[in-house]
Order: structure tokens, then sequence, then C-alpha cells
């Protein structure tokens, strides 16, 4: 991560084009003629996706991208849904999370690519990955961009010294996680993180959770069933056991817990090299990578956290230059590869990854198969449905969850489901959805 | 509080009644005069230290590197504050110092505008007698009750009506007009600017610009100068404003910029030694402007703004 | 006063010069605030008045529709314990700075004021530096600050032996974010009481001090009576602030399991319009919060008025 910062870029010309594109945005003219020059604007946070984009400027001078960087999934939607309520100021291109895409839709802030030529790119991506674009329906509201199977990290450095093996079931990690606290009490192997919804719902997808349903006309909200609840029941118990720590991620505190090893592992995603190489560079050839544990061993899966898509916004005037763009900035070989080496991301394309993901993320050096785990790993993700209220979901579980860690009992966090589903349902009552 | 401000000479009045009550008091302790106190002193240093401690904390953070900054005794300096500034000036080729930029566009520019427009209104506003007066000021005044966050959504709406979102001018004019300068401004004018000296000029046949500009401002100016701080600080704190209104972080102030960084999505991490750099940075010019006009620093919110 | 002496200079000036003059003059400021004060708030009360319907499964064009809604939407906002939770949450945190930020403002005002005080220049300007500090920024430090393993202060409690408290637990963490107010707000309550008392001529101290008076009754029984109304303005202004805090608790939510995304009225509306996406309800929780404000403004202007100039009057 720092280093790629440190790489100096040549933008000033995008920077320019920029700043002129930045107060026109909107007024454009047809998209039919190829020999026009076409002016498109990109909303994306990935870090130096700008880079990338460079290679196609370069390369394509009738249909020039510029990319605004945003803050992350998050704000970026919050403010494309702005724009599109007003009418105006959205951009061509927007790199879209997957959660957030039914309710992107149900803004009617996507253009459908279902009529165009982004449905020729089903073939690179898996199944799954394909019907979380599609919404399971007909239409085509995105191009798959990159995916966050979840793993495990792991000190070895510290495991090797307790002489722990690494845990293939959720039982051998509660034990792991006993041993470590154990041997030093201010020690743990992990933290519950009320902060990151994304990360408890990769966990309950891995549990075979869907939060939403679609059966015909209606919704249905499936939080507070078995799955979902086992999930938060185990992680209750570590933490009113006090094995597993109660803080939120992403935190100053959670940075210095990574880099004095007070924290000596994550359930995280495939992107981990990045962020643990940027908050704890010293650390550096100490972590490992394993699949997830596993409720049931025989039958390996995991879930996704993060992974994100290309969309065309609906106020678009050049759906098919978009479509273009879009098009081989996610499956041609060199974009691909440039998306992996310089935005650090884990691409949707299969065969395109296969070839650009050869060698381990630097952070990972001791371990040169990381890819090769990872791509066992991604072969194992369970499907989970998205409905239209993925924020109010996400932010009741930052509610509910937070006095949930907060108390340390095991009881609240099975409450904390049963507010979700509540505060989850209600909400698309209010909104006027039909909901089973 | 609109409805019960009227003009009335800052203090005097008052002040005379309250001493001549203390002239019955009893005398008590006549020995302790102009002797420096430490009691005084020592309370008045203990502010200044609580209120120092975290820019000594910022000072400190933005000397380490990532890994010093988690994992070091938090108040021991390190020696990487150049190459910190070395790498928050080459994040996104100076992106930064761009930002730093913007922030001196909106804030100066816009308080600039902003003190003159006040200016005219709180000097209109008190020098002249006409209809509905009393009612205009009191709905201006209405609008310091209005927080900006929520300002700010339909804010966004309108400019994009007129698809100025995501221009500098989404950011700059809406923070031209500000109650407080106007309110400050009326009581600037009331005070500082005789009404027989704009008579003589209009009897000389000067144009009433011409006073007002030439003539009223001139006596208003030390005020002024801290509706004009006042206003560079409103700006300069404004967070939610350009934080909705921008899309291109080219045109992103100091505030929303240093926010992105910290704010990077689950698969990104936090660039915390490249916002507290940059916290510190920040910082700097207003610290230096505060020091260079702090003599001008007045605010007489209340000269004789309440009074039943 | 000025507004008579003016009605008799201009006895004689024509229709042109008394009325369109001054209106012509205010029209910047006229047309900027309606511009950009006036038509958003009216544009917050139309929203306010509707709501989104959704057909079918709410996804692909033309599945919305925007109606009226009466005042669903203000019946909803007064009935949501989630708004009366934040809105008692923010009373609680402003009984605790209200009345320290400008305790302490006036106190150093006065010692500031005071002739028998040294290194006035240096802490004046020390004080009022945080003014300078962005709440954003000014939260991600404190934030710092709070948390115990990278905290100064616990290094130094630690060193004490002392167990400290965690600062964002749920029972501190209103503390905690007072604090940040307070350090951002103290500095400019205390420049605004000190011009106030600079505006006092010097005599009526001399007068006292003749008279034998100390300086702390001087202060108490001349100075804090003259500058009443700075100090009311300035307790004022801290009230509407109090109301409106956002940006701290904002900044330091991610920090812990202590703060809601409801925690303040203005959380509450942000997280409708933007997380939710129910900028309705958004509107409507706003044009409350406004008038409240107002309310609690026009209360409490009204109830010092008489206790603190009644005797002038």
């Amino acid at each position: 991560m720092r280093r790629s910062l440190r790489t100096a870029a040549v933008a000033t010309a995008a920077a320019a084009a920029l700043l002129m594109t930045g107060c026109s945005a909107g007024t454009s003219h047809d998209s039919g003629d190829t020999n026009q020059k076409v002016n498109l604007t990109y909303w994306a946070w990935a870090p130096n996706l700008d880079k990338v984009v460079d290679i196609w400027n370069k390369s394509h001078p009738n249909i020039h991208v510029t990319v605004n960087k945003q803050d992350g999934g998050d704000p970026a939607v919050t403010k494309l849904l702005t724009a599109i309520k007003a009418g105006s100021g959205a951009p061509d291109l927007m790199q879209v999370e997957y959660q957030k895409l039914p309710t992107l839709v149900a803004a009617d802030a996507l253009a459908d690519l279902s009529k165009t030529d982004a449905v020729k790119t089903k073939s690179h991506f898996s199944d799954g990955v394909w019907s979380s674009v599609t919404l399971g329906g007909d239409a085509l509201y995105a191009i798959p961009q990159d995916t966050g199977p979840m793993m495990f990290f792991y000190r070895a450095d510290v495991f090797d010294k307790l002489g722990l093996s690494v845990p293939s079931t959720w039982d051998e990690y509660a034990a792991d996680a006993r041993a470590i606290h154990e041997a030093d009490p201010s020690v743990y192997l992990g933290t519950f993180s009320s902060n990151d919804a994304g990360w408890f719902t990769g966990l309950s997808q891995q549990a075979g959770a869907s939060w939403w349903g679609i059966d015909g006309d209606a919704w249905s909200v499936d939080i507070d069933k078995a799955p979902t609840q086992k999930v938060a029941k185990y992680w209750g118990g570590l933490v009113q056991e006090g094995v597993i720590n109660n803080k939120p991620m992403y935190t100053p505190e959670w940075n210095t817990a990574l880099n004095t090893g007070k924290e000596v592992g994550w359930l995280s995603a495939v992107w981990a090299p990045g962020v643990l190489s940027g908050n704890a560079g010293d650390t550096a050839g100490k972590w490992k990578v394993a699949p997830m544990p596993q409720w049931d061993a025989s039958n390996p899966a995991t879930g996704n956290w993060g992974g994100s898509s290309t969309g065309v916004t609906s106020q678009s005037k050049h759906v098919d230059a978009a479509v273009k763009f879009a098009t081989w900035l996610n499956t041609d070989p060199e974009a691909v590869k440039a998306l992996v080496t310089t935005a650090g991301i884990y691409p949707a394309d299969n065969a395109a990854a296969k070839q650009a993901l050869s060698k381990a993320p630097d952070f990972f050096s001791n371990q040169p198969d990381f890819y090769d785990v990872a791509a066992k790993v991604a072969k194992t993700v369970n499907p989970f449905t998205y409905g239209p209220n993925v924020n109010v979901a996400y932010s009741a579980y930052n509610d509910d969850f937070a006095k949930a860690a907060q108390s340390k009992q095991q009881s609240a966090f099975l409450d904390a489901v049963t507010q979700m589903q509540k505060t989850t349902t209600a909400d698309l009552k209010k909104s006027g959805f039909t909901v089973k | 509080m609109s409805a019960t401000t009227t003009e009335v000479t800052p203090g005097t009045g008052r002040g005379a009644a309250s001493a001549q009550k203390m002239k019955r008091e009893r005398p008590k302790d006549s020995a302790m005069h102009e002797k420096p106190s430490i009691v005084s002193s020592g309370i008045l240093i203990l502010g200044a230290i609580y209120c120092l401690f975290p820019v000594l904390w910022v000072i400190m953070a933005s000397t380490k590197d990532g890994s010093e900054l988690f994992s070091t005794l938090t108040l021991a300096p390190s020696t990487h504050l150049w190459s910190n500034i070395v790498e928050l000036t080459q994040y996104r080729d100076g992106l930064f110092w761009r930002w730093m930029l913007n922030t001196a566009l909106y804030a100066g520019v816009g308080a600039i505008v902003s003190t003159w427009v006040s200016a005219l209104s709180g000097y209109v506003l008190a020098k002249f007698d006409f209809p509905g007066k009393g009612t205009v000021f009191k709905i201006l005044l209405m609008g310091v009750l209005v927080p900006g966050v929520i300002l700010a959504i339909p804010q966004y709406f309108l400019f994009a009506q007129v698809g100025l979102t995501n221009t500098y001018w989404s950011v700059l004019l809406p923070q031209i007009i500000s109650p407080y300068g106007i309110y400050l401004a009326r009581i600037y004018a009331a005070a500082a600017v005789p009404n027989d000296v704009i008579e003589a000029a209009r009897t000389e046949g000067a144009r009433e610009m011409y006073i007002f500009n030439r003539i009223a401002m001139p006596m208003m100016a030390p005020g002024l100068v801290t509706i004009f701080l006042f206003q560079f600080v409103a700006v300069w704190n404004n967070f939610m404003l350009p934080y909705i209104m921008l899309g291109n972080d080219h045109l992103f102030p100091i505030t929303v910029g240093l926010n992105g960084l910290l704010n990077q999505g689950a698969s990104a991490p936090a660039m915390y030694t490249l916002v507290i750099t940059g916290a510190l940075l920040s910082i700097i010019p207003l610290v230096i402007l505060f020091l260079v006009l702090q003599r001008y620093w007045r605010v007489d919110l209340a000269a004789g703004a309440v009074k039943a | 006063m000025i507004e008579t002496q003016g009605a008799g200079m201009r006895r004689r000036v024509s229709f042109r010069t008394r009325v369109l003059t001054p209106y012509a003059m205010l029209a910047p400021g006229i047309v900027l605030f309606v511009a950009f004060m006036a038509a958003p708030i009216v544009y917050t009360v139309i929203l306010s008045l509707q709501k989104r319907t959704v057909t079918g499964l709410g996804l692909g064009a033309n599945s919305h529709k925007t109606v009226f809604a009466g005042f669903s939407n203000y019946v909803a906002s007064f009935t949501d314990p989630e708004l009366l939770g934040s809105v008692l949450r923010v009373l609680l945190y402003g009984v605790i700075l209200i009345p320290t930020m400008l305790g302490l403002a006036l106190l150093f005002a006065l010692l500031l004021d005071s002739r028998r005080t040294r290194a006035g220049g240096f802490s004046r300007t020390a004080i009022f530096l945080p003014y300078a500090v962005p709440a954003v920024i000014s939260s991600l430090l404190w934030g710092f600050l709070y948390l115990p393993d990278v905290s100064p202060f616990y290094d130094l409690a630690d060193a004490l032996g002392i167990n400290a408290p965690e600062l964002l637990s749920p029972s501190l963490v209103t503390f905690a974010i007072a604090n940040i107010a307070l350090w951002g707000g103290v500095g400019f309550n205390m420049i605004v009481m000190y011009t106030s008392l600079k505006a006092v001529p010097s005599e009526i101290y001399e007068a006292a001090k003749l008279d034998g008076c100390s300086e702390v009754q001087i202060a108490w029984r001349i100075k804090i009576p003259i500058i009443a109304p700075a100090l009311v303005m300035t307790a004022l202004f801290s009230m509407i602030a109090t109301l409106q805090v956002f940006a701290e608790p904002t900044t330091l939510r991610p920090l812990s399991n202590s703060l809601s995304t409801s925690w303040s009225p203005l959380m509450l509306v942000y997280r409708d319009a933007f997380t939710r996406n129910d900028i309705y309800s958004a509107a409507a929780t706003s044009v409350v919060i406004a008038l409240g404000t107002f309310i609690i403004s026009f209360l409490f202007l009204r109830v010092v008025q008489k206790r603190a100039f009644g005797q002038e009057d």
C-alpha cells in the first residue's frame, strides 16, 4: 500500500480533465457515435484505481474516463442516491459493493445492462458472482469486479510458540482462543466488532444464512433464523467467557493490538494483506493464511466480506461507452493484472485472476501458496441474497451489537439478532414493500 | 432572541449603575494592588496546558511512522516528520496541497465576500429607518437556529436543479450568508458609525454605496476583521456541506479530504500517519492567521444586544 | 435611540430614498438568504409532508412513487423513542457542557482582565487556539487520547499505578464528548467575555478599588453584572450548538461500543436521510429539531431577561 503510494503517477492531464468534467457533469451528448469523444466519470474508492484507468485512457483516446476517488462504499452510495434523487450530479460509472446493488436498483440508480454487450462477460464469472449482479432476475445491473472470500489470518509465530494447530473447526478456534488468552491475558485471537456489519454478514453467510429472500412479489427477511442465531450465540459465548475481545476493528487501538501482538488472528477476507501491511507493516512475514474454521469440516464453506462491481448509473448518457470501459476493466487480462498489482484487489474474473495472481502479496512472501489457498476457498462461498434495505440492517447491526458486545452477555447477542430482524422488517413495511 | 434586540451603547450605562452600588460597599482589603498573583496566573496556565496538550500530541505523533504510531510511547518523538510530509505530498500527486488551497479559497474568498455582505446588511439595518426593518432583521436572525447538517441536503437538491453540484460554487455560495455576521455587523455599525458623519456625506451629495464603502466600512474595520475571522473559521470547520456537495476529490477542502483518508472502507487501511501529519499542517495557517489578527478578535456578541 | 434620530434626520426625503435604497442595499443579503436558507427550509418542509411508496419488489424503474403523506412523518417523529432518547442524551450533555464551558470561560476572562495576572497573552492565545481546529479533526485527536492502548493518559496512569476508567465506556462517553466541545469552545467564549470586560471604562474599577474592594469582589459585584448580556448570548449560542451536536459523536462512534447511530438528534437525522435513505422522515425530524431549538431559545431569553435585566427597566 505505502509502496504503491510512493510510486509517482502521471495524472496531470487526468486532473485537468477532472476539473472540467466536474463542472459539466450531466450535460452531454448521445452515445451512439463511436468517433465522437466521450468523457466518462467514474466514482470508485479502490486504491490507485486511477492508475489502472490511465492504461485505458492511453489506448482509448475516444472514451476518456476520469476517476473521482470516493471515501469507501457507504459514502459513495450516499452521494449517488442523493444525486439520483436530485436528478443530476451522478457519475457515469460507479464502483458498487454487491450488497448495495439491491438498494441502488430499488432507487433506480443503475442502468439495466441486459440489452448491452455487458451480458457477453457472463462466461468470465462464476455463477454465484453473476447472480449477485443480476439479483437472480433477467436484468443485469453491473459487471463484477472483485470478490472477498473470507479466510483466517493468524500469527504463525505465536501459534508455533504455543504449540497450537491451525483451527479447522469453530470448536478448535474457540479452544485456540482460550489457550492464547490463558497464556497471556492481554492477548486475544480475535475481536467481535460491532462496527463491521459486512464482517458479521460474511460469518453468517458461511453458516448458511441468507438474510433476505424473494418470494414472488414479496420480500422476506430471514435474519433471525438458525444460522445467524448460531453465529451470534457462538461469538456471544466467547465474548462472555472473555477469551475474545469485544472492541471494534479499524480503530487506533486495534492497530496497536495488531502491531504489538495483542491481537494474533483476524477473520478477514482475501484483501487482508493490504490492510495488515498498512496497519502493522512491521509484522510482515509473521502472518499466515488458512481457510476459515468450519461448522461442518466435511462440507467446507465461507462467506464474502467486501467485493464490488462496476455499475453504470441511470443518469449516464453514454451507456455503451461505459459498458465498453467496464468490460475492459474487469475482464481484459492487462486490466485485471493491473487491478491486482496496483489496486490490490482479488478479481472476480476467474481465468484472468489465475493468470494475474501468480505471486503471493509481499506481506505474505513467507506463504507462496497464498493465492492457491484463496482460489480454493473462493469456490466454497455460500449463496446469499441481499435485500433493498441492507443499510438499515447494517446500521441496526451497529447499534444492537454494540450494546451486546458492551454487555458481554451471550443472551444479548441473540437479542441483537432479533432486534435486527425487527428493525429491518419494519423498515421494509414502512417503505411499502410487501414482506412475507 | 431577535425580538429583544435594540441598540444601546456598549456597557457604560449599566456599568455606571453598578459602580454606584459598589461605592456603598465596605472597604475590606486595600493592601493588594497590582501584585502578580501566582494563583490566577497558575489557573490560566493550567487552562493553556489543557488546550495545548492535544496539539503537543499531534506534533509528537506526526513525527512517527506507521508502526511507531501504534507501538511506541505516545509522547515520545521520533524522526519521521519530514518523510511523513513527503509521503503526504506524494499522495496522489500532491492532492493534500490542493485540498489546502481549496480550503483557503473556500474560507478566504467565502469569508471576504461574506464579511462585505454582512457589513452592508448590518449597516443598513443599523443606520436606515424603513418599513419592515424589524421583520427583515428577525427573519435573517432565525437562520442561526437552523443547523447546517439539515440545510445541506435541500441545498444539494436546489443546486442540482441548476446543475451546480460538484463545483466550487456549490460550497462557496451557501456560506456567504451569515446570520451571525449580520447580527455582529449591525452592532458594530450602530456603535462605530456616527449618524452625523453619514448625514454630512449625504449633504455633500455622496451616493449611499459610496458612503458605505468609503466612509462606514473603514470605521467598522476592526469589527469586520472579527466577522471575517468568525466566518473564516466557520467555513474552515464546515464538514457537511462540502461532504455532500462534492464528488470530485480535487475540489475537497481539507476536512473532507482528511476524513476520506481515515475512512477508506474495510479493505483499505486508514492512513493515520497521513491524517495526523495533515491535521498538523492544516492547523498551522490558521494559527498564523490568529496570531497576526489576534488583536482584532473582539467578539462583542452582546453589546447592547439584549435588553428587555 | 438611533431609530428616532434617523426618523428625524430623514423627514423630507422621498419614498425612493426612504424605502428603495435600503432594500436595494439589503438585496445581496436577502437574495442569498432566500436562495440558500429560506428556500432549503421551505423545501425541507415540503419533503417532510411526503413519503415514498413501493410497488412489488421495488426493483427497477417506475416501482416507486412519491406521495403526499400529511403529518404522518411528524407523528412518527414525535412518537419515536429513538428521537426522545437522543434528545434526553443531548440535554444531559448540555447540562454537563454548558455550565462547565461558560464557567471556565468566565474564569479565564476575569483572570485575563485582572491586572495581577501574568502570562496573559500566551494563555489567551493558547486557550483560543483549539477554536481553529475543525471538530472532525479535534474529535480524531481526542479519540486517540481516549483509547487506553494509544493514550498518554493511560501510560501516565499506569506509571502512577492508577487503574484509570475507560473514557469511552457508556457511562463516561457523554463526558468524553463534552470535553471535546469544551476544548474547542472555551476559548471562543472566553474571548467574547473578555471583549465585553474590556469595553468597561477602567475608572469604575479604580473607584471600586479606592473604596477598598478586593479583586474577587470587583469581579463578582461589578464585572459579572456588567457583562451579563454577553453571558446570556454565549449561553444561548452554546445551547443552540449543543442541540446541534453532530461531528464529535459521529467521529468517535466507530471507536467504541458506547455510541449508537442515533446518539444525538442530528445523528438520527443523518442516519435516516443517508443510511436509511428515508429523506422524508429525516426532513420531518429536522423541522421538529429546528422548532424545538427555537422554542428553547425563546423561553431561555424570556426567563433570563426578567432575571438578569429586570432591574434596569
